[in-house]
């Protein structure tokens, strides 16, 4: 089951899903389109953890299942590891990627032609369009924690581009 | 050298989403009836072994006369259970395996609802070959 993909075109592609959800079917209901982000996400999680534990022995715990997806399944997916996972050791993770790949070729558009209040709209619209395409990737980590038995509620934060953090709750 | 032999795939949820006898003796109704109820007997033995043990291929876990159950648990804590008489360990194994990828192939199908019961025919004859093969 080693077969290549073209990097570009899965680009493209997340970048359409997220501009035909947003636009065209759930046009004036993000709430609704990210819902549906998260649970195509979520079903794609679902069979890659699937898929991806296929030769390896099964977990014995959270802590493991999490390093799982820390490790090898973020090094399948966007050919590197996590690089800093921290726990408050009571169900909370924090999965923080430097450099996440589906966002580096997303621009931060600061145009400081107009008055500051203009700028502050600005910044806000892209923080918008920008954690539309976060609910992918959160659906997808929450799909694999969910298929590996563990039901949690996954959200991003983009305070610092091109650095990406996965807030990972488990519910108890 | 004719075998029993009854397969059956449970989810996660404890619903059996597929049923097979796999054995080269010819089907008796009422052993077919034995066969499920040993194996859904067993689910509370799995339920029990499947979290001391971190390993897959969980071998014989329970027998019944001269009917031994053995079973393959996966990640997503699907199991894979089977019903024989014979002692081929290896062969079982094996078995597993290419059921266990044969499987996810059966997930990675986008239309395919994880944990509704498998109704391709094509899966279940090559479930059948697999099984003439290593059984």
């Amino acid at each position: 089951m080693g077969r290549e993909v073209s990097e570009s075109c899965i680009d493209s592609l997340l970048t359409e899903m997220v501009s035909t959800y947003c636009n065209r079917f759930y046009a004036n209901k993000p709430e609704l389109a990210a819902r549906r982000i998260e649970a195509i996400g979520y079903q794609v999680g679902h069979q890659l953890s699937e898929r991806y534990t296929l030769e390896r022995p099964r977990f014995s715990d959270h802590l493991e299942a999490i390093k799982f997806i820390c490790k090898d399944f973020w090094s399948v997916l966007f050919k590197k590891q996590i690089d800093n996972l921290k726990t408050n050791h009571r169900g909370t993770f924090v999965l923080q990627d430097n450099r996440f790949r589906w966002l580096t070729r997303m621009s931060i558009d600061l145009s400081p032609k107009n008055g500051a209040s203009e700028e502050a709209s600005i910044m806000a619209d892209n923080k918008g369009v920008q954690s539309m395409h976060l609910y992918f990737p959160c659906g997808i980590i929450r799909g694999a924690l969910s298929n590996l038995g563990i039901p949690c509620a996954v959200s991003a934060d983009i305070s610092n581009l091109p650095a990406c953090s996965f807030v990972v709750r488990i519910k108890a | 050298m004719t075998t029993t032999a009854c397969f059956i795939i449970v989810s996660r949820n404890d619903i059996p989403i597929y049923e097979a006898e796999v054995g080269s003796s010819a089907k008796r109704e009422d052993a077919a009836q034995l066969h499920q109820f040993v194996l859904h007997a067993a689910l509370d033995v799995v339920q029990d072994l499947a979290w001391t043990t971190s390993v897959m291929f969980l071998k014989a876990i329970d027998r019944f006369n001269d009917l031994v159950v053995s079973v393959y648990v996966t990640a997503g804590h699907t199991r894979f259970m089977l019903l024989h008489d014979s002692r081929n360990d290896d062969g079982i194994k094996s078995f597993f395996q290419e059921v266990h990828e044969l499987y996810i192939k059966i997930l990675l199908n986008p239309l395919y609802l994880p944990g509704s019961r498998i109704t391709s025919s094509h899966f279940d004859t090559k479930v059948r070959a697999i099984a003439r093969k290593y059984l």
